[in-house]
Parts: C-alpha cells; sequence; structure tokens
C-alpha cells in the first residue's frame, strides 16, 4: 500500500451490480428500497427505515432480531447522484464505534461497480500521516510478526 | 461481539497508530524486555519510552511487573486479535449487505417484469 494523507482504510470492498448506478446509488437513500435490504437480516424484522437524503440529514433502521431492536444509526456527510454517498455509521447505543462509510460509484458500460470503503472514526484521520500503511496492512502485518494465525 | 469492545478496540488502535509502539510490540514478540531494552533502539529516556509502554498498556496489549528496579513488560496479543476480528466482521457484514442489494434490485426488476406482462 502507498504511503498517502487519506485516512487509514478500515474495510474496503469492491461489487458490480447489473443495474445501473443511478438504480444502485437510489437504493440507498429510499426507505422503502434501503429497508428490504441494507441493514436488514434474514431473520430479523425491519421495524423502522427513516431517510432524511440529505446533507447533514441521518438515517436511522430498525431491525427486530430476536425481539431485541437493532438500531443502525448516521449522517449524511456526501451525496453526489448517482457517484458517491458517504455517511457517518453507528450500530446500537455504541457511540464510541461511530465510523465513516464511502460508497463510490462507477457506471460501466453494462451495470455499475460499486467501492464500499469504511474507515474507523474520523478522531483516527490524524493519526493517519504518522502511519505509513493502512489499518490492515497493519494490522496483518503485526499478526504475522507476532506468530498469530490470521 | 462487536458492540461490547468498542473502548479497548479504540485504544488497541491508538496504541497501533504510533510506529515506535508498533516495533516494541515487534521486539515484545521476542519474551519479555525491559523497558530500558524497548528504549534501546530509539535511544530514548526511559521516560519517554515508559510513555509508550503506557499506551500499550492501556489498550492491553503489554502487561508490566516491576522487579526490583526493572519494568519488565509482556506482550498480550488477544486485543490486537479483536481488532482484527472487528475488520472481518465489517468485511463479512458489508459483503452480506451488497449481496442483499443485488437481490432487492433483481426482485424489484422482476416483479416489474411480471407487471408488464399482466
Amino acid at each position: 500500500m502507498p504511503m498517502s494523507d487519506s485516512p487509514p482504510i478500515i474495510v474496503r470492498i469492491t461489487r458490480r451490480f447489473e443495474a445501473s448506478a443511478e438504480r444502485v446509488f437510489d437504493a440507498w437513500l429510499d426507505p422503502a428500497m434501503a429497508g428490504k435490504w441494507l441493514f436488514a437480516t434474514a431473520t430479523g424484522r425491519m421495524v423502522k427505515a427513516e431517510i432524511d437524503p440529505r446533507v447533514g440529514g441521518s438515517f436511522s433502521f430498525t431491525d427486530r432480531r430476536d425481539g431485541v431492536d437493532v438500531e443502525h444509526i448516521g449522517e449524511y456527510l456526501e451525496i453526489d447522484r448517482p457517484r458517491r454517498l458517504v455517511f457517518t455509521f453507528y450500530v446500537g447505543k455504541a457511540t464510541a464505534d461511530a465510523s465513516r462509510v464511502s460508497v463510490d460509484i462507477v457506471a460501466l458500460a453494462a451495470g455499475c461497480e460499486l467501492i464500499l470503503t469504511h474507515e474507523m472514526d474520523a478522531k483516527w484521520a490524524e493519526f493517519a500521516a504518522r502511519t505509513e500503511a493502512g489499518w490492515t496492512m497493519i494490522l496483518q502485518g503485526l499478526a504475522r510478526s507476532l506468530g498469530l494465525a490470521t | 461481539m462487536v458492540e461490547g469492545q468498542t473502548h479497548s478496540l479504540d485504544a488497541v488502535f491508538h496504541a497501533l497508530s504510533d510506529p515506535t509502539r508498533r516495533q516494541m510490540l515487534r521486539s515484545l514478540a521476542g519474551g519479555e524486555r525491559s523497558i530500558s531494552e524497548l528504549a534501546t533502539p530509539f535511544r530514548m529516556t526511559f521516560a519517554g519510552a515508559s510513555k509508550h509502554v503506557k499506551a500499550l498498556e492501556t489498550a492491553g496489549l503489554v502487561r508490566r511487573r516491576v522487579e526490583g528496579r526493572l519494568h519488565l513488560c509482556r506482550l498480550e496479543a488477544a486485543p490486537l486479535a479483536a481488532a482484527d476480528e472487528w475488520l472481518r466482521y465489517y468485511t463479512r457484514f458489508w459483503s452480506d449487505r451488497l449481496d442483499a442489494l443485488d437481490h432487492a434490485l433483481r426482485s424489484a426488476d422482476a416483479a416489474h417484469v411480471k407487471r408488464r406482462k399482466r
């Protein structure tokens, strides 16, 4: 991983879709559609899916799993249809676990490609300049050198 | 698992954000070291090294014991595994979510075709 001033990457996933960039983008912000997949689980029931789709607006999804309500909340930081969506993300009441998710969508000749990047709390960005490699590399490298199986 | 570990994970990521501390961990992988031994490669004072060890201790990555005038440090690898687990958890989480998105888009297509056929 090259040296960079960007915040350390925690998780990055790339996925291709047959649907257009616009449809894939809208699926994140349309409550009816997002309620079907975004924070839904096979065994849970989506009891609340509220979205205020503007920069500074927030979302709140409640999935009821075995009688326990699991809340997913966050705030939109960037909305640039159909290219980019950035939001903060908290699970449950553990606000210490605040993190940032960026969704970048690139239109292809047929369908589109989506790149999802999940970063730790923005406060970790201050350490980015001092961090030569992304977190994944750091952790894997350390785990290897410490003899932990990964 | 993710909800309960947030504080310790914060401390772990903080501890690991510094290259000196990462090097100290590698050194400790070889066995117990005194603070002076940990400080040597960095030409650091005892106080400076002790501060780094304190951050590692807070994260639960290092345990310190005092033997006479010696402060001996030992590696505790479990929190590192927790941080690694955090990464794996969210990799799986988003991978599952994107599968669900693909499925939802296909279902919407199928419903649309059905309506048009009617």
